[in-house]
């Protein structure tokens, strides 16, 4: 089985340039409320504040309901008008989250991991 | 305070940290972090690939957002050596326990997984002991947390040789 690239933890306002996260084929983990759901395209939206995204589902099996919030784990694909989508692999609802205690927390873990 | 030892102890450590533990020369069944001897992990993550092989193991990634951890459940309890001079009916029970954590680690569920520290290839992995899926969606973020403040007040705690 080969080894597969760990999703990193961005939030969706992260996703522009420079960032070092906006890169075709980026292995990403991106949460967010689901705003819109194409049935025919399994073309998925997530917003999280002002930021949103693209979400391609076509490999999930997952009841994409509006108003939930969604966590995803994909490459992000750059098509060429600098549009963003995220080829998701993985899916789930996370309906309860605490967003603002997992923002802090996402800023704990880098500060960890910078120091070592 | 003394540094703990941490042999035996399911140590909750994030992706990145254990796959950067050392293997200990001449001692199969210990690692290596920051100069402490460490035998079993705990980890908790969304399950981001699956290889089963009915009867003999499933092959698993926990992807803890910092790095994805190899697991593997072995299945070949009833048909292995290693378990023959065992009483039969407690290989049936670990068999089937073994069995049902197979079932329940499905891709994208979060998954606490324990269990012994080993290698393979030349590659770190979990060989797992247990699996408890995760409902509460904040189990990940409360994961993060444990991890950092036991690396902080308790694993990295510096092993002071006893003077003379």
């Amino acid at each position: 089985m080969a080894t597969v690239a760990s999703g990193a933890l961005v939030n969706l306002e992260e996703l522009v340039p420079p960032s070092p996260h906006f890169n075709h084929g980026t292995s990403l983990r991106v949460t967010g409320k689901l705003q819109k759901y194409d049935v025919e395209t399994a073309i998925a939206v997530i917003v999280d504040g002002n930021a949103s995204l693209k979400v391609d589902t076509q490999h999930l099996n997952l009841n994409l309901r509006i108003g939930s919030i969604f966590q995803f784990i994909g490459e992000l694909l750059l098509v060429p008008d600098h549009e963003a989508i995220l080829k998701a692999r993985v899916g789930r609802n996370m309906d309860g989250m605490d967003l603002n205690l997992y923002r802090q927390t996402l800023q704990l873990l880098r500060d960890f991991q910078a120091g070592r | 305070m003394d540094a703990p030892n941490l042999v035996n102890i399911h140590v909750k450590l994030l992706a990145f940290d254990f796959l950067t533990l050392k293997p200990i020369p001449l001692d199969p069944t210990s690692f290596s972090r920051k100069g402490k001897r460490l035998s079993r992990a705990e980890t908790v993550g969304i399950v981001v690939t699956r290889d089963f092989k009915p009867s003999r193991f499933l092959k698993f990634d926990i992807d803890d957002g910092t790095g994805c951890i190899p697991c593997i459940l072995w299945l070949n309890q009833e048909t292995s050596p290693h378990f023959s001079r065992r009483c039969p009916s407690d290989v049936r029970l670990i068999s089937q326990m073994a069995a049902d954590f197979s079932a329940q680690v499905q891709l994208g569920v979060i998954a606490r997984v324990r269990g012994k520290i080993t290698s393979y290839r030349g590659s770190i992995q979990i060989t797992v002991s247990d699996v408890v899926i995760e409902r509460d969606p904040n189990s990940q973020i409360l994961h993060w947390l444990h991890c950092l403040r036991l690396a902080r007040n308790c694993y990295d705690k510096v092993v002071v040789p006893p003077t003379a």
